[in-house]
């Protein structure tokens, strides 16, 4: 009986490459899917590619997976599914093309996607009435134009199914949904229909068990983190699919765990009603899924269900949004609470003096509330005998000047305040904030398509 | 009737998208999950984090994995990107529903 074996490589830009290459390596896989977006990242690359124009991708998947292990990927049938591409497919493209070229591999196929960004259509769409409705929050989409860093579509598997199709050895995109990376590979090897909801629901859970690489296999996992073997070698999830089962494994010789509990806590995760997980290719019902452990390190998924796709696709646009600073003061026993407390008030007195006009402030002590917020322990008993505590000062404001007020103010301290303040770090510095509209678009304003270039 | 914390007999992992918040949380043992079924309610919860969780919070159950996933909106100080929050992705969400202090009946564990 015919079996894919697919494996998630990265869970974001940043993430390690060891586990995609100990994979490629050591594990007996035709597929890798590699997930470097996630919400803000676009808007990020966005930024990055104004200030130079050669940027706005993530470049680690050429310089820290494919320099490694890509070769090797090549020569094993390996293909891999990236979002790496990001706000400048073009850019990725020609950088795994000049890798390709300095390896002597010709004959490489390089596929990519391209449709996600719909920046350009947005006049047209406005014209034609749509309105960008914001899932989160009410306002006026006209308000945010001018102030826009990027648009786009959270995309399904037909591009990246197409490039498979015409025998791409690794397919590039920008907002690709995380999951369709893998649900891609998954319908082109079994031929599934594009109404095939329970298989595509199947593909797109495979996906959502492998996008956040080690976090599939025992990585941020409160369940019994203290005995997951060889954290410092932690594998990332596989998926195995036949026509009738679907099991998450990993690499062999790599820590990690793949159990129920494993399963459990990356089954859900950013999921929101359970019955109706809407992606771009299906939406996908888990409420009655069922994790089954039947080997070592392997986990059976069951009862996954499938409902036809929306009619719309999930649009994200990045813009700007004003100016944040966060500033940092430490303080020891005895009183460290008491003292930083008090700092803050002192603060706070001399920027009302000043007139900063801050939009919303954030005070919080870490070590003590700066996590749990209103809910962490405050009691007398776990303020008494603190070794110390973290003043913690946030500031936002849509002027930038407003915003920088506070910076001078916060070493004086030291001298100043109560006693042993102590300023680290360096002096704070203004940064941008950005904020996401997330919205929809018609499917039909959307055009996908793909593309192959073979390395001479 | 003895009180503990959620996190002894519940585990679970949060996640965010914009400014909404999941948690999802599983029993360790499935004879636990009706105590989270009763205890662990949208109110309850909702009254637990007070200001901290702006929007509301819906709960849906999924009793074939032994656990539920709570969708907690205008949780996260404005989300990722606005946030002032040191954790503004909610990281520690989980931990911070894990921290409610539940009843539990004498047997019950």
């Amino acid at each position: 009986m015919k079996k894919v074996a697919i494996g998630g490589g990265q869970g974001f830009w940043g993430d390690s490459p060891d586990a995609a290459i100990h994979m490629i390596r050591n594990a007996d896989i035709q597929y890798m899917g590699c997930d470097y977006l996630a919400e803000l990242t676009l808007s990020i690359m966005a930024k990055q590619q104004l200030k130079d124009p050669t940027k706005g991708f993530a470049p680690d998947f050429t310089t820290r997976i494919l320099n490694e292990a890509g070769k090797e990927a090549w020569d094993k049938h390996i293909r891999i599914c990236t979002n790496a591409g990001g706000m400048n497919i073009t850019g990725c493209v020609d950088g795994i093309r000049q890798w390709a070229e300095g390896n002597n591999m010709s004959g490489y196929k390089i596929g990519y996607v391209t449709g996600d960004n719909i920046r350009d259509k947005i006049p047209q769409l406005l014209k034609d009435g749509w309105t960008f409705p914001n899932f989160d929050y009410d306002g006026n989409f006209n308000d945010i134009l001018d102030k826009i860093y990027n648009c786009n579509v959270y995309i399904g598997h037909e591009g990246i199914e197409g490039c498979l199709a015409e025998g791409a050895d690794v397919v590039i995109t920008g907002r690709a949904a995380d999951s369709a990376l893998f649900l891609a590979p998954l319908k082109y090897e079994f031929g599934w229909a594009a109404d095939d909801w329970v298989y595509l629901a199947c593909g797109m859970m495979a996906g959502q068990l492998l996008e956040c690489g080690g976090q599939g296999a025992g990585g941020n996992y409160m369940y019994d983190w203290r005995n997951v073997p060889r954290m410092d070698e932690l594998g990332f999830p596989i998926a195995e699919l036949t026509e009738d089962t679907f099991d998450i494994t990993k690499a062999p010789d790599c820590g990690g765990v793949i159990c129920e509990q494993s399963c459990k806590e990356q089954f859900l995760y950013e999921v929101h009603d359970p019955a109706n997980y809407w992606t771009p290719d299906v939406n996908v019902d888990v409420s009655h899924a069922t994790l089954t452990q039947i080997g070592e390190n392997r986990v059976r998924v069951g009862g996954v269900k499938g409902k036809p796709r929306p009619d719309t696709l999930k649009l994200c646009v990045g813009y700007h949004k004003g100016w944040k600073t966060v500033s940092m003061l430490s303080f020891a026993w005895p009183d460290a609470y008491e003292k930083a407390q008090y700092c803050a008030e002192v603060i706070m007195k001399k920027m009302q003096r000043r007139g900063m006009k801050a939009d919303d402030i954030h005070i919080s002590y870490i070590g003590l509330n700066s996590l749990h917020l209103g809910v962490a322990d405050m009691s007398e008993e776990a303020l008494k005998n603190l070794n110390e505590c973290v003043l913690r000062i946030a500031v936002f404001s849509e002027d930038k000047k407003e915003c920088a007020k506070i910076i001078p103010e916060i070493s004086p301290l030291q001298l100043n305040g109560p006693p042993g303040a102590s300023f680290f770090g360096g002096r704070a510095h203004v940064q941008e904030v950005m904020a996401l509209w997330p919205t929809t678009v018609p499917r039909d304003a959307v055009k996908v398509e793909s593309h192959i270039l073979e390395v001479k | 009737m003895p009180e503990i914390y959620l996190n002894d007999i519940a585990h679970g992992r949060s996640g965010d998208k914009g400014d909404t918040s999941n948690v999802c949380v599983y029993a360790r043992k499935p004879e636990y999950y009706k105590i989270i079924e009763r205890e662990v309610t949208p109110e309850a919860l909702k009254a637990y984090f007070g200001d901290m969780v702006k929007g509301e919070i819906t709960r849906y159950d999924v009793p074939s994995l032994g656990g539920f996933n709570f969708v907690m909106k205008h949780a996260l100080g404005g989300g990722a990107t606005m946030s002032l929050r040191l954790d503004s992705l909610g990281k520690s969400m989980g931990s911070a529903v894990m921290r409610m202090k539940i009843h539990v009946e004498d047997g019950e564990l």
